[in-house]
């Protein structure tokens, strides 16, 4: 009898217990971000990729505050990683069970707003409009049909940062960075150490760090790829001649050189600026970090804005950055607003910065660490720096009709560079393949 | 498996109706299995129809999914010139890596099946790299390639060849991943080495009577025996050898398909179109025509098989 009950009971849970799986697989738990605490307090969740050094440190510190500062909400920050945040949180959107902020990609704002991923946000921003808080082209980034669906957050800017000991054992004057590809090119040669097959120090090469698309936009006024008015602008004559003036450079470094250092670089095991090997780079703006934790102390640097094809032609650079996001189909957009404005305000924004070096969207904030008194003289030149490049900075959002554009371009331009086709004609393919992704 | 089927008798068995003790435990079976099959249905089947469906949409995952019929299809071979690419550098990968592998995994468990002292550690030493895996093993398989300070190149050098630039060479991309799997055959030597054992000793020693050499006992012997498992193997890889996405994912930078698009791998496109261009239902239209695709040489090669693989 007494086994008879038992096998039963068995079976009884075995059933039980595949129902229960099988409706949880379907159903979707959105406790989380339903759940209010026993103090009445609604809990948002807020994604982000900070999950190390003195960013994760920053967000919880001014989380902490936020929270601290008033009785409605409470903001749990969750940590995801950096490769994984954005597919899970589409995931997340698609399932119904998204968080409510997140830490969004700058440039697929207007890809996300189409596709019903963000919340529209314009009802807040008509009644408080604080869109004169950012950077013009970073608050472009968040229109979609003119409505905004997120606020920016940090962005960043490309510059050329040079090694002052190697200019003065070139006899170049430290103070004196190139203003001028031609320039750039006369100083690489005075830096150059070494022939080919044999390079003891390389004084520049325009392709480490920085890409074609950022020496093209340099080159055509600031207009990236896609042009300000979103046609296809990829074989301007004046992309044509940045692309002509890189190929020449691995000429004359040699492809294997090149290739060899890339390699060597990729495997990230010493930064062949500090080391001494290369003497100028163009790189984003948040180098200098990396600068400041690895180099050793008596390292000199200098920073300046990236060369200008030409006199007078402009010293246009390329940047990007992050936004905050409100998910569709959230419960508490609301709350949620609020909390994103706290982190755009600049009070806020001004501690982010400070801690991180990160370039912020908040335009004040940027002003203020361009003198705040915690910040080296160093530190506040590169707000200086920054804020002064940010006015010829283009920000490239994907465009809707050609998100993954990109890829078709890189393959002409890699076929440039392996020599298969003039850079005419990489840049007429890739005009011809773009404009019929385009369509 | 097919000499099973071949034994069967042609005609159905008469169906016999179940008495109680046997439909009791027919329940019980399907009571045990049902994990499998809830699972199965929840995380395969079901999947697997939906995304057949969204083939014919253009789903973007969160807010439309309209029947557009077959344009995903025309779409793919008349207007997106990475799709015949990624397909190439699919095929290209499939076509050297799969014979490659095979040769290499019977190759080596030829050589470890002797019974000389210490052939113990040399078989762990060579299934050794066949458990590790993943971004580990490509990251340490990047520094491996490396043009100039590689240990690849290094050794090349010693011989006086200049090694190509691996990762950096479009020619070069795909040979070095291949080069990468052959490292780790030690899954397939093991299964080989497996059936080796089970190969009758009193056949060798016929063999050895009749004069024959050890050349001959491997091409008349060993290889006819193991076809089963070499036919086994090699539709298995075949199969995993189009799935090919993590090692380009992770040895180019931000999954972009490496140099001239020489790393675009078919899933690897497909992965760019869903979650870059949230082009969903372009994405399940393209692991649509590559199951197909497998379903295809699958059935080719069960269709060969009677006329290479002893049973």
């Amino acid at each position: 009898m007494n086994s008879k009950r038992s096998i039963k009971l068995l079976k009884q849970s075995l059933i039980l217990g595949s129902t229960v799986i099988l409706l949880a697989a379907c159903g979707n738990s959105n406790d989380t971000s339903d759940q209010e605490s026993a103090d009445g307090r609604t809990t948002l969740e807020f994604w982000s990729f900070w999950g190390s050094g003195a960013r994760r440190e920053t967000i919880e510190e001014i989380i902490e505050e936020y929270n601290a500062s008033q009785d409605d909400v409470t903001v749990e920050h969750v940590y995801q990683p950096w490769g994984d945040i954005w597919t899970k949180s589409l995931a997340a959107i698609a399932g119904g069970n998204a968080p409510d902020v997140i830490v969004q990609d700058i440039n697929s704002v207007k890809q996300r707003a189409e596709a019903q991923q963000a919340t529209n946000l314009q009802d807040y921003l008509d009644e408080d409009d604080i869109s004169g808080d950012f950077y013009p082209q970073l608050w472009d980034t968040v229109l979609y049909e003119e409505e905004a669906y997120a606020l920016p957050f940090n962005t960043d800017t490309q510059v050329l940062f040079y090694n002052k000991t190697a200019f003065e054992e070139a006899g170049l004057d430290p103070e004196m960075p190139p203003e001028t590809w031609d320039e750039l090119e006369e100083m690489a040669r005075q830096l150059d150490q070494g022939s080919e097959g044999n390079w003891e120090q390389i004084g520049f090469y325009p392709r480490w760090n920085i890409g074609v698309d950022v020496w093209a936009l340099n080159a055509d006024g600031g207009e990236a790829w896609f042009d300000s008015n979103g046609e296809v602008a990829i074989n301007t004559p004046e992309k044509v001649e940045a692309l002509e003036w890189m190929l020449d450079w691995q000429d004359y470094y040699g492809r294997d050189t090149i290739n060899q250092y890339e390699a060597e670089f990729g495997s990230g095991v010493s930064d062949p600026f500090i080391s001494g090997l290369v003497s100028m780079r163009g790189q984003n703006i948040n180098y200098y970090t990396n600068l400041v934790e690895n180099a050793p102390d008596d390292f000199e640097f200098g920073v300046a804005p990236l060369p200008e094809k030409e006199e007078g032609s402009g010293h246009w650079s390329w940047g990007g950055g992050f936004v905050l996001e409100v998910p569709e189909n959230t419960d508490h957009p609301e709350e949620s607003y609020d909390f994103m404005k706290y982190l755009s305000s600049t009070e806020v924004q001004e501690k982010f910065g400070m801690n991180s070096f990160d370039i912020m969207a908040n335009t004040e904030a940027n002003e203020n660490l361009k003198t705040h008194e915690e910040l080296d003289e160093m530190g506040q030149m590169i707000y200086e720096l920054a804020d002064q490049n940010l006015a010829v900075t283009t920000i490239t959002p994907v465009p809707l009709n050609a998100p993954d554009f990109n890829s078709l371009v890189n393959t002409e331009i890699d076929a440039a560079f392996l020599g298969q086709k003039t850079a005419k004609e990489a840049l007429d393919d890739a005009q011809e393949s773009v404009e019929n992704l385009a369509e | 498996m097919a000499a099973e089927q071949r034994i069967e008798p042609k005609k159905k068995p008469k169906r016999q109706k179940m008495n109680k003790r046997q439909k009791k435990e027919a329940l019980w079976g399907l009571l045990f299995v049902s994990p499998f099959i809830i699972g199965f249905l929840a995380f395969m089947l079901l999947p697997m129809a939906f995304s057949f469906i969204g083939s014919f949409t253009n789903y973007n995952i969160t807010s439309r999914m309209d029947f557009i019929g077959f344009e995903n299809f025309t779409r793919m071979f008349t207007n997106d010139q990475l799709f015949l690419t990624s397909l190439y550098n699919t095929v290209f990968y499939v076509v050297l890596n799969v014979p490659l592998t095979t040769a290499g995994g019977v190759f080596l468990a030829v050589l470890l099946n002797r019974k000389i002292r210490g052939i113990s550690i040399f078989r762990t030493i060579f299934y050794l790299p066949a458990i590790l895996s993943g971004v580990a093993v490509y990251v340490l398989w990047m520094q491996l390639l490396s043009p100039s300070s590689g240990l690849i190149n290094t050794v090349l050098s010693w011989v006086g060849i200049a090694g190509p630039s691996w990762l950096f060479d479009p020619n070069w991309t795909k040979p070095a991943l291949i080069l990468m799997r052959l490292w780790s055959v030690g899954g397939a030597m093991l299964l080989y080495l497996a059936t080796l054992q089970n190969v009758p000793i009193q056949l060798y020693e016929s063999a050895e009577v009749d004069g024959a050499g050890p050349f001959k006992k491997l091409r008349h012997i060993t290889l006819p025996l193991i076809t089963p498992i070499i036919f086994y193997d090699v539709i298995t890889s075949t199969i995993g050898a189009f799935q090919i996405f993590q090692e380009a994912y992770v040895m180019t930078e931000n999954g972009t398909g490496g140099p001239a698009n020489s790393l675009l791998f078919y899933n690897l496109h497909m992965w760019n179109k869903a979650f870059v261009a949230f082009d969903m239902g372009y994405a399940m239209a393209m692991s649509l025509v590559l199951f197909a695709i497998v379903i295809v040489l699958t059935f080719i090669n069960l269709k060969l098989a009677p006329r290479w693989v002893h049973y």
